[in-house]
């Protein structure tokens, strides 16, 4: 009613009607589910960790949530953002990589997982996925291997990447005890970096479960279990391997194997 | 945050004296309305204000604290030290802030403490946040003259060299900005008093 | 107009030791993505005690003026320095008297109890709701990186070296993933009768 001022005060009903106003509609067809997951590549080993809850809001859906998925040949990919698009998401990478060995009679490899996992978020730029994907595996020389994603497609191999609710919690932590960035020889008046080690599986794990304990304390999203997934190079029994169907082998050679764990549930 | 205006304040801190360069152009929206304007005012023999900002704002701030620190130079028989003016200038600008009707100024003050015999420039903006820095410009000008100053600014810079810097920032500034500012007027603030310096 | 508590940036934290604390802030003064300063610290002391404020700079400023002239005249009426228990509660009703108009500030209060020997941290809201903690207190646009970076380093009982370390790691490690502090950091490591301060080197990115 732009020029309801220029009606007389007598004027009945000035007001506007339900039936005479607008209404705007809209759809939103995003949610946020929370969550958080961390990946980290090591020499001969990748785990890809993340909590179990699932939650929208204030709410809590379910304690027991996965969101890192064994998508096949050896690869893993983890998953947050929002569950519904990221569950799609990896069911069409579990099924390009089945796929790809259908018709190649070959595992793909991490690296060319990765460029497929990017087009596929690509292929969605104006309607992306809502999710962030966390992917690993072992490279063709067997080293660890994270590629971590946007929405819609652009993609970088790493080290360590954590994504989600509680990244910029464990971010600087991670560059602290993984990358022992700010940290210096003693003695060397902080010009002399702290030379990098390769760390171990089990030292890597109790940085994970530091990391997860930490996230979980101070962010309400975060929570309830811990699902690590690893894939560790050449730990497949010799007499083991001669049983096994040739498909069933992956391509870094590499086994997957999860462990889950209890985290605060509060 | 209010948009940057156009005008131009620059200071540089050399060695023992302050340059301060305002642009001449008095502008009111587009329009270029003087040319040879002059936006700083001698608050006492050793220390300049310069003001950018809303047009009515700027004078009448300016003046205002320029007519106490003469007050108190008055009342005392001896000037109030730069870091003082500054402070006095802050506390001000932070009571109008949440006043009915704040005050629109961003100001630089340059000075020299004839006591510590050095020389100081301190950076106020509408909000009133205050610091001491070694080179400072309010307005479009910083985002062309910060890295000019950041990638070629020593300490102890004497006054040719300053003038200098002063000059490849107005270069840039006329090369980058879009409408004419007419030029700098550039000021030094030394042990001596404050001066016009030809040239620019 | 932007968000006042990060139009000019900076971190500021506190953590508890073994008959210590320390409080430590960064430098940086900027307006949105330009820094204008990196000599701005963010942590006073009014006698025995510490006050970190972070938020807008001009509050920031107000804040530490108006702190100083508060607990100069409770000095001069009680004949004795202000205790950091008290320095919160002048801390909390300060900020609440400006309840619908509030200063843009997120305080942070450090020191030890000369009579009690008893370390104290609290961290404050702009209103002055009060944030008492026997581990750490974080403020500033670094938050979140400062609560998983000291969940993860903080142990009780720290020594004032150890507390030096783990603070500066925490602070550190922080500042390198905001973009709005760092440019330095001061730390202070505060026991019943002494108070080292130190400066640190860090990034200029």
């Amino acid at each position: 009613m732009a020029s309801s001022y220029l009606l007389p005060y007598s004027q009945p009903n000035v007001h506007p009607t339900a039936a005479s106003q607008p209404r705007q509609h809209h759809w939103s067809p995003y949610t946020e589910n929370g969550g958080c997951i961390l990946g980290i590549a090591g020499k001969d080993y990748v785990i890809i960790a993340g909590d179990t809850r699932s939650s929208e809001g204030y709410s809590i859906n379910t304690r027991t949530a996965r969101k890192v998925y064994d998508v096949g040949s050896g690869i893993i990919l983890g998953v947050v953002g929002m569950s519904a698009d990221g569950e799609e998401l990896v069911r069409k990478v579990a099924r390009k990589i089945d796929d790809y060995k259908r018709n190649h009679d070959k595992h793909i490899t991490v690296a060319a997982a990765a460029v497929m996992l990017s087009r596929i978020l690509y292929q969605k730029r104006f309607f992306p996925y809502y999710c962030q994907p966390l992917l690993g595996g072992l490279d063709e020389e067997g080293i660890g291997a994270i590629y971590s994603y946007d929405y819609v497609g652009s993609f970088e191999r790493e080290q360590s990447r954590a994504y989600g609710a509680a990244a910029s919690l464990i971010t600087p932590f991670l560059d602290n005890q993984i990358n022992l960035k700010n940290q210096f020889v003693p003695g060397s008046n902080g010009e002399e970096p702290r030379p990098k080690v390769d760390l171990s599986k089990e030292q890597v794990e109790k940085i994970i479960k530091d990391a997860f304990t930490s996230a979980v304390e101070r962010h309400i999203e975060v929570g309830d279990g811990l699902q690590v997934v690893s894939i560790v190079k050449g730990s497949r029994e010799e007499g083991e391997e001669e049983d096994e169907d040739e498909r069933d082998k992956t391509a870094g050679g590499g086994v997957i194997s999860e462990v889950m764990s209890d985290l605060k549930k509060d | 945050m209010k948009n940057p205006t156009m005008d131009v304040l620059l200071g540089i801190r050399g060695k023992d004296f302050v340059l301060i360069g305002t642009s001449k152009a008095f502008l009111h929206g587009i329009t270029v309305v003087k040319s040879t304007d002059d936006k700083t005012r001698a608050l006492n023999d050793h220390t300049l204000l310069a003001f950018s900002g809303e047009a009515g704002d700027t004078i009448q701030f300016a003046e205002f604290v320029q007519a106490n620190t003469q007050l108190y130079t008055m009342r005392h028989s001896s000037d109030l030290p730069v870091s003082s003016v500054a402070s006095f200038v802050r506390t001000e600008l932070a009571s109008s802030l949440r006043s009915r009707h704040p005050y629109t100024v961003n100001l630089l003050i340059g000075g020299y403490d004839t006591k510590k015999e050095q020389p100081e420039l301190y950076w106020l903006d509408y909000l009133a946040s205050s610091t001491e820095i070694p080179y400072a410009a309010h307005g479009y000008a910083q985002y062309y003259c910060l890295s000019i100053l950041d990638a070629h600014y020593r300490k102890n810079m004497g006054v040719e060299e300053v003038a200098g810097l002063m000059r490849d920032c107005h270069e840039e500034l006329k090369r980058r900005m879009p409408i004419d500012f007419k030029g700098l007027l550039v000021k030094i603030v030394d042990k001596d008093g404050i001066r016009e310096l030809e040239g620019f | 107009m932007s968000n006042p508590f990060t139009l000019n940036g900076g971190a500021c934290l506190a953590m508890a030791g073994k008959d210590c604390v320390a409080i430590a802030c960064d430098l940086r003064l900027g307006q949105q993505a330009l820094t204008l300063s990196n000599n701005f610290p963010k942590v006073f002391n009014y006698g025995d005690v510490f006050l970190g404020l972070t938020g807008l700079a001009t509050d920031v400023q107000t804040m530490h003026s108006l702190f100083r002239y508060k607990v100069n005249l409770y000095r001069l009426r009680e004949e004795r320095e202000i205790e950091p228990e008290t320095m919160a509660n002048l801390v909390s009703s300060t900020l609440y008297e400006r309840r619908f108009g509030p200063y843009f500030v997120s305080p942070v209060v450090a020191g030890i109890n000369q009579r009690t020997g008893k370390p104290f941290i609290c961290g404050f809201d702009s209103i002055g709701c009060i944030d008492f903690a026997k581990d750490f207190i974080v403020s500033g646009t670094a938050s979140d990186q400062l609560f998983g970076v000291a969940e993860g380093l903080w142990e009780p009982d720290l020594e004032p070296e150890d507390l030096f370390e783990t603070v500066s790691q925490t602070l550190l490690n922080s500042l390198d993933r905001d973009a709005l502090a760092g440019w330095g950091a001061h730390v202070y490591i505060i026991t019943k009768d002494k108070v080292t301060k130190r400066l640190l080197r860090s990034r200029q990115d």
